[in-house]
């Protein structure tokens, strides 16, 4: 009789931890669209630079007019120079543009400039581009889906090895 | 002349038939129920019988004569009557056979590739009966390992004691055979859990701790060994159909399909053996359309085992298996609110695949000391997909091993063996990479005077996976038991396991799910010591508890990872892991009552050395409890397991934003309900279980973004012809 009487308790203790039916689902929370990630710096910056930003185009830079502040929907506070990593995100309140949305966009890199205040394309360099899941057929493409605010949006810079340069640039230097 | 030359001898053969007799009988168990299948042999001769439906059994033709007559039943203990008289005429017996109370020292055959007793192992095993797949409806073996001590399953790759973690098919710490021979793919390394015949299984042996100094590669987290039926004297004909559905999801929102989602499985099985040949051959079907959308799966079985006794020159056996399935694809959630439902690019998406095994088995025993195996096996695999890159693969995996035993009396067995594997792929993501191997080992088991057994081993083997730079590994192993009482023995085992990379983890290239993966020609070897203390108790014929504290070394350990510089997710070396912990086993049987229990807890303290923190898919809690009342025809049984919360999981696909919520995750908490009963009370040789499983309908995940089964109900139905 004991035996059944310790079956039994075991039983109900099974029922009675068991009464929060696990995993639910999470409400739809309204998350601020927005993405964050690390730059990495490889190699030795080229001497001069005096701005470094992450940008964000809409459309894809066909030429150089593309390279203007309408297709621009993020450019990050100015990366310092020298440093070998560096963190963003869109919620940065130092962002120098932030405007962006749920969407497909054409092209997201991290571009240098030798001049302060510039928007004329040939005084920006591409130094790294944003390479989706290492796919390097898409690079540049990049998606932010509805209500999700996406971590690890990572770029590697390579100075030794920059990047194809969309049109309208100069050459490396 | 003639006349009476004729008459003589009808005279003579009504004389020499007089002097041969027959035995009829009929075998039951305590509650008076037939035994059917049971074996009947007059030791020291060729006659005997199996029992039918009804129990019974006839040895026609019997010289007259007094013999010993032994009849064997799995769960029942061996029947022995000496001095049976045999005369002219029919000599008629009615045997109750009692049921075995509780088989403390069982023997297997895993541990060391030859028969041992359980208590003369220095490794924890656990065993799993054939009985309880038919109970509970289990329709793959990987369903039925959940219920064990210490093991659980990441979607369907096995980790004992928290050995493996979830790399998505590729490679596999635990080895899992069929009668000793490997089951694992040639070109992703996985096991193939649904080419093994289910309803042909005997039993199922499980040893706990690294057994690469036995068998080599893969098997650093321990064997998994299917043992299959042998055919019987009687023909007996299975036939087993089922039925089932999954209930309706506990969240509204989950419910996507508003429909009964049912699955279903028919099985057909034949087994006889005559003179020196024995069959056994199956075919199985089973359809699922799953709880979840794109998860559904058809599959076709087939099974043939042959055996052949040549006089004066052993026993040779053949087996063949054949697999076919077509199933949805279904990897991760779309969101927590569709956590049934897969992203919308998965929908639609169906992978086919075939897989055989033949092998052929010679066994020899060249003298009273000397016995010889030889195992062959042809493992062909071949799948493909239809997601974005259409991957496809095919691979062919030829085995050949040659065992020697040697036994000198009952204190010393030294068994010796060499093993070359060689593999062949085709493959649009693998490439075309070619494999081959050997691996030599020698173990001794020696029984000291005193009650102590020592096993010391070692197997070397040698690996070149096509342009893999060429491995080697040396895997020493050492055990102690020491037998204080009958009731009391103690064991400690220190072993060294290795795992060579598979052909998938090195060469992978491919786009699936969104995620890139990509090849590592770099790739290394795993490696890990496993240590084990433990202790067995037993407290008369009821209760017998098992206590061991295990500890594991793991070095170079592979696991996918993502490339910071380019994004890809590739398998590395990247991880020295350890896994400290202890289990404790203990299994109860009252037979007056007809009860029987069984209650088994685990703790894994699972941590990346390197990182500091939790290995990924490893629960720091383990738990099952079982219980079964089985009064005269019925039998009625309650399982619960417990699972604590994963530590870590996949955070990579979770910040890359591949799977939505995919932090959501909790502890597991899983109550099955069965029941069955006999309908031979009903003069139908048949039995029917009910089956109701994760009754609470509790809602956990096993893998990221992954939702465990919802509860469903079931009902088989099984004769025995």
């Amino acid at each position: 009789m004991k035996v059944k009487k310790i079956i039994a308790f075991a039983l109900l203790l099974i029922v009675a931890v068991s009464c929060d039916h696990g995993i639910a689902p999470l409400p739809l929370v309204k998350v601020e669209p927005g993405f964050s990630g690390t730059i990495k710096f490889l190699g030795t910056w080229p001497a001069g630079v005096v701005q470094t930003h992450v940008v964000l185009f809409k459309n894809p830079l066909r030429d150089s007019t593309d390279f203007n502040v309408t297709n621009i929907k993020y450019i990050s506070e100015s990366i310092p120079f020298g440093v070998k990593e560096y963190s963003y995100s869109t919620k940065s309140s130092g962002a120098a543009i932030s405007n962006v949305t749920p969407g497909d966009y054409g092209y997201l890199a991290v571009a240098q400039s030798k001049k302060a205040l510039s928007l004329n394309r040939k005084d920006w360099f591409i130094v790294g581009v944003f390479v989706p899941n290492g796919d390097s057929t898409k690079a540049g493409k990049f998606t932010l889906p509805e209500n999700t605010f996406l971590k690890n949006v990572d770029i590697i810079c390579d100075f030794d090895h920059p990047p194809v340069q969309p049109p309208g640039g100069k050459a490396a230097k | 002349m003639k006349k009476i030359l004729l008459l003589l001898l009808i005279l003579l053969n009504g004389i020499l038939l007089a002097q041969k007799g027959r035995i009829i009988g009929k075998v039951i168990d305590e509650n008076n129920n037939p035994l059917i299948g049971a074996n009947v042999v007059l030791l020291g001769t060729n006659w005997g019988a199996a029992t039918n439906r009804r129990g019974e059994f006839e040895i026609k033709n019997i010289k007259a004569g007094v013999y010993s007559l032994k009849v064997s039943s799995i769960g029942y203990l061996d029947y022995l009557k000496r001095g049976l008289a045999v005369k002219g005429g029919a000599t008629r017996l009615l045997i109750k056979l009692k049921e075995k109370t509780l088989e403390f020292d069982p023997v297997v055959v895993t541990a060391s590739k030859y028969s041992q007793r359980l208590s003369d192992l220095p490794e924890s095993v656990s065993l799993v009966d054939s009985k309880i797949l038919s109970e509970k409806n289990f329709t793959s073996i990987d369903e039925a390992l959940r219920y064990v001590p210490g093991v659980y399953l990441t979607e369907d790759q096995i980790s004992i004691r928290g050995s493996s973690g979830y790399s998505r098919g590729a490679g596999s710490r635990v080895l899992t055979a069929i009668d000793g021979i490997p089951i694992y793919a040639g070109d992703t390394g996985e096991i193939i859990w649904q080419l093994i015949p289910i309803n042909n299984v005997q039993k199922i042996e499980i040893i706990k701790g690294a057994g690469s100094s036995i068998y080599g590669s893969s098997s650093m987290g321990g064997v998994v060994n299917v043992i299959t039926k042998k055919p019987v004297k009687r023909m007996i004909t299975f036939v087993k159909t089922y039925v089932g559905f999954y209930g309706k999801p506990y969240y509204d929102q989950w419910d996507w399909s508003k429909q009964i989602r049912g699955f279903n499985g028919q099985a057909i099985s034949s087994s006889n053996a005559f003179g020196n040949f024995g069959y056994s051959v199956s075919l199985t079907r089973d359809e699922d359309l799953s709880y979840r959308q794109n998860d559904w799966h058809k599959r076709l079985g087939g099974y043939l085992k042959l055996n052949y006794k040549l006089k004066n020159f052993g026993n040779l056996s053949f087996i063949g298996l054949a697999f076919r399935q077509k199933r949805g694809t279904f990897n991760f959630w779309k969101d927590s609110r569709n956590a049934l439902v897969p992203p919308d690019k998965d929908e639609g998406q169906v992978v086919n695949s075939q897989r055989y095994l033949f092998a052929f088995k010679y066994s020899k025993q060249i003298s009273k000391m000397f016995g010889l195996n030889v195992i062959s096996s042809l493992l062909r695999s071949a799948w493909n997909d239809q997601s974005e890159s259409g991957n496809n693969s095919s691979s062919n995996l030829y085995r050949t091993e040659l065992q020697s035993v040697y036994a000198s009396g009952k204190s010393l067995k030294i068994i010796s063996g060499i093993e070359l594997t060689q593999g062949q792929v085709k493959s649009n993501i693998f490439g075309n990479p070619a494999s081959f191997g050997y691996g030599v080992y020698s173990q001794v088991e020696y029984h000291f005077n005193f009650p102590v057994i020592l096993t010391a081993g070692a197997r070397f083997d040698d690996e070149r996976l096509d342009t893999l730079k060429a491995l080697s590994a040396f895997s020493p192993k050492i055990g102690l038991v020491y037998k204080l009482k009958n009731s009391i023995s103690f064991r400690a085992n220190i072993s060294r396991g290795f795992r060579a990379p598979t052909l998938a983890e090195a060469f992978t290239s491919t786009v699936t799910s969104g995620l890139v993966i990509k090849a590592n020609p770099q790739l290394k070897p795993e490696s890990n010591y496993s240590f084990e203390f433990g202790m067995s108790k037993r407290f008369g014929r009821l209760l017998e508890l098992n206590l061991a504290l295990f500890q594991n070394e793991f070095k170079d350990l592979i696991e996918p990872q993502v490339d910071v510089t380019d994004g890809k997710i590739f398998f590395n070396n990247v991880t020295r892991a350890r896994i400290q912990g202890f289990e404790l086993v203990s299994k109860f049987r009252y037979s007056p009552l007809h009860l029987s229990a069984t209650l088994g807890y685990t703790y894994l303290w699972a941590r990346d050395v390197n990182k500091q923190r939790a290995l990924k898919y490893r629960p720091r809690h383990l738990a099952y409890f079982s219980v079964t009342f089985s009064p005269s025809y019925f039998n009625f049984g309650v399982d619960f397991r417990f699972m604590s919360r994963f530590e870590e999981i996949d955070r990579e696909l979770i910040d890359l934003g591949l799977v939505k919520d995919g932090e959501l995750r909790g502890k597991a908490l899983i109550l099955d309900l069965r029941a069955g009963a006999s309908l031979y009370q009903f003069n139908i040789p048949a039995n029917i279980y009910f089956n109701v499983k994760n009754a609470l309908n509790y809602n956990y995940i096993q893998m990221v973004g992954n939702v465990a089964p919802i509860r469903n109900i079931s009902v088989n139905l099984e004769f025995l012809f």
